[in-house]
């Protein structure tokens, strides 16, 4: 009897494990369940916070500095670093792939679980309950009425349930269980049926797919960003007043190499200004003195005409794909504008001139007035030429192409500091002595950093992505979809009231709001 | 009946507010009044001050409420609180104005008549305005949570985090910067903003946590284990490591800045005596104290938690006393030149170190940098000292994260020997497990969004300034490390079911990367963000 006791419990123990292994499903839906599954998602973030942070920890190569750390590692560390792409991290092929299975993880499993939301809280939402699963709800009351008719109860109930923002819906409800016993004990002997009035009331059901939105709204920021990288890129250009180009400067990293490759536009632009207005403008022209940059340029397309734009820090400007920015000036002093101070040799009223940065003018007697060059800190170099000794405005001077109305073109240095009378450079010259009285401080050159972006990638990354995902994560965190039954019954002789509800989130408010309707109602009642 | 239980129950409605409410109307009183008044009117350091009293104060009445509950101490730590966010969002406003004033006299005394835009004055500039509106944050949530009466409790553990937040500004120092022209944009008060109050509820959160473990019945000492290792890794990192290497404490120094704004950090640090002795015996107290907790856990040795705890109590007064022996050093030494040239004399090889560190700034290229020889080096050092030598001067603000970091160890001690009094007292006054759960998810889902928020919004203005909005930088990548985790967090409590500790342990881990975000990459790692 004892064997065939075991007997037949080996049996089952068999039967049990060909029925489990009939069950197991095939080794693609098992690969897709990981794939979608939240522990690997969970998995993926973990692994991403590792790598970026060593990302973070390790100087990446197109940071400022690199080249020091880089210096200062050990051959040993170049090796190793090197050799698993650390320097460059967010660029590494596993960085990459990583990203691309992260995105693959948030479709699959959105497309695994969204069926069943929709299912559960739009298709057939649960409108009835029994007594004992309301009793099971984290929130519950019971409560009884004198009043008789059902109808008219549910009818009150539907209107507290309005008065707090739920929408509701009255059902007719049979339920048929297990009879219990004065104790509680289920009689699984006995079958008792139940009739009823169920009024369903609920708020937020939308909250339900803020998830799904959350992980539209990221693949919609990943894709963007993707399309971006793929098909732009990122160049700079110097900008100089007066320089044309047609040509900008793509910058690529090899550790601490960095190589210029020459890119050709569809147009060509000119510099037309560039300024930089100072806090105090008799400071230098360093960043800490700075209120902006802005630089003017004029685009020539041969397809659309000419253009004309200004540049100035947070403010860039789009053209065709391209995008132009501030990035940073070459900062030797020069001015922008210069004020001249024209004494004649012959006497008379000194003359007061303004001209911008290779600009001209004509005065009154025909003598025309060129705007070549300015020096801020003069000095002659070893070859005897004009040169500057430094980029700060130590001595500054502006060189000048003099015509006069009969004569011939001559160069003319405008000193703004004080000269000797009989210093070669302060003898009169074209009729005048020339004093550089006052000027505009800018650099010499603003370098602009350029994003072709033909897809606007970046745009719609993150202005549709980002900007979504901010709303998305509001709607999901910040409300919730809260879930309230009533079950009227009529029992012993009394029309009794089971609540019970649930909230998906935030669930101390939802126990106020739970309690509210519970008093409204017996109010109401 | 049913109207009495809905009464005593649920919120107090809009009258929970009040506090919130009257701290922020009360605080823009106050920036009218600096408006009508100018710089006459109290400034904003002053009021800083004002408010880290108020939140210590706060706090101390807190504690006292949950060993001793009166309703007197808990009303007077209430209205002591809302003081402090009165003062930390005051000194926030007036500063605003200060600023504004500051560059305006500027420009017209050197004849400049533009009138930049009032945005340009936001205090949102460096770590010092940072801090003060991460302080605000934390205590912001704090008088929102305090709505309902059995949260007031989580005041006594928020608000001297709070407190030792405006402690670091304090160290950092006033000082206004010259605005770099890239952070001239409307965005930087959305930006900035939406990161101190998302680092603020995050620290909520976290405070919340470490609450919830302790109710959970995490033993005392396991947190002993872990402030202790906060606290030895603390005093082991500081001063390029050498308390622990070399027994000495060496404090940074400052130059003068000829143009009246923030002294520039010199690259020498000055021997300030006796600190690192004191330091490295504090260590030991806390690695004697961590080994018992670590002989009591493993063995249940009886014998080996008394002596844990009672080298716990010895090692936070050797702290404080640290402390205020490092304080009273820094302030009271004042012929650093002297005192730092016989130090190089002894120990000629900090002039490589310095010299180092200067060539360093210098931008140059690999092999520039690697061509140059320690020979050179050293000689950019002495030539640094021989040029400044006589300048050089200490300041508890040269290592404002050094003393922030020490006294946050201090802080930890302090709370796991309060834990470690009548804790299970302390366990019954603290609100349900259930509740504290439930806030913590909340404040997670509060921070997670803000982190988001912080995200796209430095995301979209670094693609209107400098062109690309996502780049790795170390401020970026560690904003993102720390949105993953609390999105790790969130993934794993909604659908993993991991409440509780699990979700208690990923709140620290969090707001632990939010703190390492907000200082550590501001001071320790080279980026784009060097200024914040």
């Amino acid at each position: 009897m004892i064997f065939i006791l075991r007997m037949s419990a080996a049996e089952e123990t068999i039967g049990g494990r060909e029925a489990v292994k009939q069950r197991t499903k095939p080794i693609g839906d098992r690969a897709l369940d990981f794939l979608s599954s939240v522990r690997f998602g969970v998995t993926l973030l973990c692994t991403l916070v590792v790598l970026s942070m060593i990302g973070m920890l390790i100087i990446q190569q197109n940071v400022q500095g690199f080249d020091t750390y880089y210096a200062s590692l050990t051959p040993a560390e170049k090796l190793v670093y090197g050799s698993l792409g650390f320097f460059d991290i967010y660029y590494a092929w596993y960085f990459k792939l990583l990203l691309l299975i992260l995105s693959l993880n948030i479709i699959l499993a959105s497309i695994d679980r969204f069926p069943t939301v929709w299912k559960n809280y739009f298709k057939r939402p649960k409108l009835t309950a029994t007594r004992s699963w309301l009793r099971e709800q984290s929130q519950n009351a019971l409560i009884e009425t004198d009043e008789r008719d059902e109808n008219t109860v549910a009818d009150r109930i539907r209107g507290v349930f309005a008065k707090n923002g739920l929408k509701a819906r009255i059902t007719n409800f049979e339920h048929t269980d297990y009879a219990t016993d004065t104790a509680g004990k289920k009689d699984f002997t006995k079958l008792t049926s139940s009739k009823g009035l169920v009024v369903f009331g609920e708020s937020g059901r939308l909250n339900r797919i803020g998830a799904y939105l959350v992980h539209v709204c990221l693949l919609t920021l990943f894709l963007g960003h993707f399309v971006a990288l793929q098909t732009g890129f990122d160049a700079d250009v110097r900008m100089i007043p007066g320089d044309a180009t047609d040509q900008i400067q793509m910058i690529e990293f090899d550790l601490d190499k960095k190589e210029k490759f020459n890119v050709q536009l569809p147009f060509s632009m000119t510099c037309t200004d560039i300024q930089q207005r100072l806090i105090d403008p008799r400071g230098s022209i360093d960043v800490t003195n700075t209120l902006d940059w802005r630089t003017q340029i004029k685009v020539d397309d041969p397809e659309y005409g000419a253009t004309t734009a200004d540049i100035s820090m947070n403010k860039p400007f789009s053209y065709r794909g391209y995008r132009f920015f501030q990035a940073q000036t070459i900062p030797v002093g020069n001015a922008r504008t210069i004020d001249l101070n024209l004494i004649p040799q012959n006497g008379g009223e000194p003359i007061k001139v303004t001209i911008p940065r290779t600009g001209e003018t004509t005065i009154a007697d025909g003598t025309k007035i060129e705007y070549e060059e300015f020096l801020p800190d003069f000095t002659f170099n070893a070859e005897g030429k004009p040169d500057t000794r430094s980029g700060d405005y130590n001595n500054p001077v502006a060189i000048l192409g003099v015509t006069p109305l009969q004569g011939e073109r001559i160069r003319v240095f405008a000193f703004g500091g004080a000269m000797p009378e009989n210093a070669p450079v302060s003898a009169p010259k074209a009729g005048y002595k020339w004093k550089l009285a006052d000027y505009e401080k800018s650099p010499f050159a603003h370098v602009l950093s350029i994003k072709y972006d033909p897809f606007n990638g970046a745009f719609i990354a993150w202005y549709f992505g980002g900007f979504g995902l901010i709303g998305a994560l509001s709607f999901v965190f910040f409300f919730s979809h809260r879930r309230v039954w009533a079950l009227i019954e009529e029992k012993d002789g009394e029309t009794q009231i089971v609540f019970g509800g649930n909230a998906n989130r935030n669930h101390l408010a939802f126990e106020e709001k739970f309690k509210k309707v519970v008093h409204d109602a017996k109010k109401e009642l | 009946m049913a109207k009495e239980i809905y009464d005593s129950e649920i919120g107090r409605g809009w009258k929970g507010y009040m506090p919130a409410i009257l701290a922020i109307a009360g605080a823009f009183v106050m920036l009218g009044l600096r408006l009508q008044f100018g710089e006459s009117f109290i400034s904003d350091g002053a009021l800083m001050m004002l408010a880290l009293a108020c939140y210590i104060f706060a706090a101390l009445f807190h504690l006292t409420n949950l060993y001793a509950p009166s309703d007197m101490a808990r009303k007077i730590g209430l209205w002591s609180a809302t003081l402090g966010v009165f003062f930390n969002l005051a000194s926030w406003l007036v500063r605003w104005d200060a600023a504004y004033e500051h560059e305006i006299a500027i420009m017209r005394e050197s004849g400049n008549m533009a009138t930049p835009w009032i945005f340009r004055y936001v205090p949102f500039a460096n770590l010092y305005d940072l801090s003060l509106a991460f302080a605000f944050g934390a205590g912001i949530a704090t008088l929102l949570l305090a709505r309902r009466k059995s949260f007031q409790v989580l005041s006594a553990f928020t608000l001297p985090l709070a407190a030792i937040i405006l402690t670091l500004a304090r160290f950092i120092g006033n000082e206004f910067i010259d605005l770099p022209p890239v952070l001239d944009s409307y965005w930087r008060p959305i930006h900035v903003g939406v990161a101190s109050l998302s680092y603020g509820v995050a620290l909520v959160c976290f405070a919340i946590a470490v609450i919830y473990l302790l109710k959970d019945r995490v033993k005392v000492e396991a947190m002993a284990i872990w402030s202790s290792i906060f606290a030895i890794g603390v005093i082991g990192s500081i001063s390029k490591f050498s308390v622990l290497t070399e027994f000495v404490y060496r404090a940074g120094l400052f130059v003068p800045n000829t143009s009246g704004g923030k002294p520039f950090s010199a690259p020498f640090r000055l021997d300030v005596p006796y600190v690192g002795i004191a330091l490295a015996f504090c260590a030991l107290l806390l690695a004697g104290a961590l080994a018992s907790f670590l002989v009591y856990l493993y063995r249940e040795h009886e014998g080996a938690k008394t002596v844990g705890h009672l080298l716990l109590k010895i090692a936070l007064i050797a702290q404080i006393l640290t402390v205020g022996l490092l304080v009273s050093e820094i302030r009271g030494t004042k012929d650093v030149a002297a005192r730092l040239q016989a130090q190089l004399t002894a120990n000629p090889s900090q002039f490589v170190t310095a010299g180092r560190g200067i060539v360093e700034r210098q931008d140059l290229s690999a092999k520039e940098f690697a061509a140059i020889t320690p020979a050179q080096f050293e000689q950019t050092g002495r030539q640094y000292m021989q040029m400044n030598g006589d300048k050089l001067y200490l300041s508890v603000g040269t290592n404002p994260v050094e003393i922030a970091g020490l006294i946050t160890a201090l802080a930890g001690t302090f709370f796991v020997v309060l834990f470690a009094f009548r804790t299970d007292k302390l366990r019954e006054r603290l609100p349900s497990l259930e509740s504290l759960d439930s806030l913590m998810y909340k404040t997670a889902c509060l921070a997670f969004a803000g982190l988001a928020m912080l995200l796209i919004t430095g995301a979209i203005w670094a693609n209107e300034s400098w062109g690309r909005p996502w780049g790795f930088d170390s401020k970026e990548t560690g904003a993102l490390v720390a949105w993953l985790t609390y999105a790790a967090f969130l993934h794993t409590r909604i659908s993993r079911g991991w409440t509780g500790r699990s979700s208690a342990y990923f709140a620290v881990l969090g707001f632990l990367l939010v703190i390492f975000t907000y200082l550590g990459v501001s001071y320790l790692l080279p980026g784009l963000h060097s200024y914040a």
